[in-house]
């Protein structure tokens, strides 16, 4: 009897952790945060990630809440504290997982995850907000990135579709990141009611075609812009990106510019810069754009001083588990000093599934002396 | 005219001539007798044709005289569909390439070794594998000097085992210290040898098609074995230094391909090609191919090759050279489930691409994956010391083989770990041990019963 007693007090104490662990199928909602403090928030804004000094985090601001007493006050000051050039937080479970332990919730049966967001003037930008895609030895089973989003100054609600998605195990509930190139200002932000939820009448989001014109890079601090330069390749350490260069942009307040100084760093004797969505991704993630009404790629360049050549302009061609659906190559190309447009014919190719929009490569063997140039008004039409 | 409506032609008119023949000789009579002994009935034109035996010579000099002004189909041959599709045939039949790169240099030597002279004849061995696995064809790069070598053991691997030879020739792309492909006598010596090889072995039985060149298409790029002339040293502009290398090269391929031809009518002619690169000037400059065989290595897919091939070059395609290796470079161990399943999967798209399957091009004619036995000497083929040696080293890298990519510097191809057969060193002056890996019984099945619909189905790799 008394065996009995020990056994039915262990599972009483056990069973609400238990419910704790698994959500309930028949739950309609499953909050991320709803309020300062609230017993129904499952995860903790504690993942910083990036340039974490140019955060500053209040999370029981009082000012306008969407819903309750509080939302979160997110003030970015791109500053680059770290020099990353972007900040961003992840909200995990527990506190400080980055895939090294076990947490986490089984969110199997929610297809949604809807938020409440605004600006404090209005245009900030978001570069994107993530569900999932934290790695290390217990990964989220599913990743989805949403962005970038251009908050207004009144509250709306944004939805990030996941039906279809394996949710069994999501330690990552909810982030956002941003850049100093989409806020070279700053930005104060609020964020309110972060829940996932269940709408039967959601379908699996296939890929859309994109519109015409696509943008990559226009300028500096618009959420036009897609992709991210972050497939650094070959000698890397020779190449200096800025993408806010104010030196003669050839359209807007700005253009990139890069210089690659031959030193062969890595003692590879070449180096290059893939546009990846999302950054990072060597076909290792199933994403991209589908840019199947794309004719063409332009894009304007100019050398510093004239004669850089550049061996390689490419749409494409990342191969992996999830590899770029074409592949299309020009060059090599001698630049002009002055800004010339160049373009990509794209008739033909299947450009239904692109991870990899944009990239170049150059070599020291024709550029000795390395090269300095400069991109702009990079897009898909 | 197909040799195949000559025949049934031709039998139609034997029968008919026979049975006039026959109804001369037994006017009146209900039942004739044939020449094959059978009784048939009486034809219902009997009384209407006038023929005697002696008009049987004369209709035969007609149909004869008939027959010589009929194009005679090649015996191999690229049949293009009105639907657009391609299929190779070989004796008025569908061909479906199923083919492996085959270069048995054994343990201890390198590509240098002069494995047609091997008393062991490792072919044979080889051949007899082949069969039991459902490969029907090889795949040679290059041809030997001695031209009756080549005889025999394309004529044993035909006449013991039915297997048939796709026979290349480099086109001088290894010579040194470059391919002078802007020099004319280069390529009149190069022409005259290919010529020379084809003019000698186009009657052999067991040849199928020639290759022309490899991945020599690079080269006007200037990534491998570049070349140049005085012309286009002159151009400044590197874009147009490109076109006018590929001008040449692929006009060079053309001007052999029309050559092959006029020696043999009776096999087609591939330009070998590294991915599709440059195809957009073999569409202008090489129009005399009759198909490309192009080297890909793209993982598990193909991607849009076949549909690509058909905006920019629309020739049919073999894949001439594809695969993947056993050596899982991250995890430090041989893996033949993800050799398997990366080459299970590439024979799958081969398949959906074939003449006759509507979810595909329609363009692809087969492939010759690579290769049937590992080479030893590979990794670092200056190094005899080395080929001895079964080496794990890898020196390049390929993110679509995508299990071991993690590897500390991403280099995860391991050239030596390619063959689909396995060797070992066997006793004293005999040939290496073959052992098939898993790709050689899965290949086998998939041969056996191609499952286009099974996308899902993953060998298992850890």
């Amino acid at each position: 009897m008394k065996k009995l007693v020990a056994i039915l007090a262990v599972l009483a104490l056990a069973m609400p952790v238990l419910a704790l662990a698994q959500t309930d199928t028949a739950q309609k909602e499953f909050v991320v945060y709803s309020n300062k403090n609230a017993r129904n928030n499952h995860y903790i804004p504690s993942g910083w990630m990036g340039d974490t000094g140019d955060i500053k985090m209040n999370d029981q601001s009082a000012d306008n809440p969407k819903n309750g007493a509080t939302s979160i006050q997110f003030i970015y000051s791109a500053k680059k504290t770290q020099g990353q050039g972007w900040a961003g937080v992840y909200w995990q479970n527990p506190a400080n997982n980055w895939g090294n332990k076990k947490g986490g919730f089984d969110l199997t049966g929610m297809n949604k995850l809807t938020f409440w967001a605004r600006g404090a003037k209005g245009g900030e930008v978001l570069q994107k907000v993530m569900v999932g895609g934290i790695k290390g030895t217990y990964p989220d089973t599913a990743t989805v990135e949403v962005g970038p989003i251009e908050l207004t100054e009144n509250w709306k609600q944004y939805t990030v579709n996941l039906t279809g998605l394996d949710l069994s195990y999501i330690n990552g509930g909810f982030g956002w990141a941003t850049t100093s190139d989409l806020n070279p200002d700053g930005a104060t932000f609020y964020i309110d009611d972060i829940k996932f939820e269940v709408d039967p009448a959601l379908k699996p989001e296939g890929k859309k075609q994109e519109a015409m014109p696509f943008y990559i890079y226009s300028d500096r601090s618009t959420p036009r812009n897609h992709f991210i330069p972050s497939g650094w390749m070959g000698d890397y350490g020779d190449v200096k990106y800025d993408g806010a260069s104010k030196e003669d942009p050839y359209l807007g307040d700005s253009c990139i510019k890069i210089i690659y100084n031959g030193q062969r760093a890595q003692g590879s004797g070449w180096a290059g810069i893939f546009w990846q969505n999302p950054a990072n991704n060597w076909g290792t993630v199933d994403a991209g754009f589908d840019l199947s009404k794309a004719t063409k790629l332009t894009f304007w360049a100019r050398g510093a001083k004239g004669g850089e050549r550049i061996e390689e302009f490419k749409v494409g061609g990342i191969m992996g588990e999830f590899s770029d659906s074409d592949s299309v190559v020009i060059g090599p190309v001698l630049l002009d000093k002055e800004w010339k447009q160049y373009s990509i014919d794209l008739k033909g190719k299947d450009m239904s599934y692109i991870i990899g929009g944009f990239c170049w490569s150059a070599n020291v063997d024709n550029n000795p002396e390395g090269a300095t140039f400069y991109l702009d008004e990079i897009k898909f039409e | 005219m197909s040799i195949i409506t000559l025949k049934a032609l031709l039998s139609i008119w034997m029968r008919l001539s026979l049975n006039k023949a026959s109804l001369q000789l037994r006017d009146g009579s209900q039942h004739k007798a044939c020449l094959s002994g059978r009784r048939t009935k009486v034809s219902p034109y009997r009384g209407r044709f006038k023929i005697g035996l002696r008009t049987v010579p004369i209709i035969c000099i007609v149909f004869l005289f008939f027959l010589s002004g009929c194009k005679q189909e090649p015996r191999v041959y690229v049949k293009h569909f009105k639907n657009k599709d391609y299929q190779l045939r070989v004796d008025g039949r569908p061909y479906i390439v199923k083919g492996v790169c085959y270069s048995p240099i054994p343990i201890g030597k390198n590509h240098e070794y002069d494995w047609w002279s091997d008393p062991g004849k490792p072919w044979l061995v080889d051949g007899k594998l082949m069969q039991e696995m459902g490969i029907n064809t090889i795949r040679l790069y290059q041809a030997h000097d001695d031209i009756e070598k080549v005889k025999m053991v394309v004529g044993d691997l035909y006449e013991k085992y039915g297997i048939r030879t796709i026979l290349g020739s480099w086109l001088g792309f290894w010579e040194y210290p470059c391919p002078f492909y802007g020099d004319k006598k280069f390529r009149d010596r190069v022409k005259q040898e290919v010529a020379d090889m084809v003019n000698s072995l186009k009657d052999e039985p067991g040849i199928l098609l020639w290759v022309l060149g490899n991945e020599n298409n690079y080269s006007c790029l200037g990534h491998v074995n570049p070349w140049s002339s005085e012309e286009i040293d002159r151009e400044p502009d590197p874009q147009k230094q490109k076109n006018m290398r590929a001008e040449i090269y692929y006009s060079f391929v053309n001007e052999i391909a029309e050559e092959l031809h006029r020696i043999d009518p009776n096999h087609p002619v591939a330009l070998g090609n590294g991915e599709l690169v440059g195809l957009e000037y073999a569409n202008k400059f090489a129009p005399k191919v009759d198909l490309v065989a192009c080297i890909i290595y793209r993982g598990k897919t193909f991607g849009n090759l076949f549909r690509s091939l058909r905006a920019t070059f629309d020739k049919p395609v073999l894949i001439s050279e594809f695969g993947a290796d056993c050596y899982d470079a991250y995890s430090k161990k041989e893996d033949q489930n993800m050799q398997a399943f990366f080459l299970e999967s590439q024979w799958r798209q081969i398949y959906e691409n074939l003449a006759g399957n509507k979810n595909g091009a329609g363009n692809c004619l087969g492939g010759t994956m690579f290769e049937w036995t590992d080479e030893w000497w590979k990794h670092n083929p200056d190094d005899p010391a080395g080929w001895g040696g079964h080496d794990k080293a890898s020196n390049w890298t390929n993110g679509s083989y995508y299990y071991d990519i993690k590897v500390e510097g991403n280099k995860n191809m391991n050239e030596e770990w390619f063959g689909i057969v396995a060797l070992s060193p066997g006793p004293a002056s005999e040939l290496d041990i073959r052992s098939p890996r898993k790709a050689y019984y899965v290949i086998r099945e998939f041969w056996k019963k191609p499952d286009l619909n099974n996308r899902k189905k993953k060998v298992k790799t850890r």
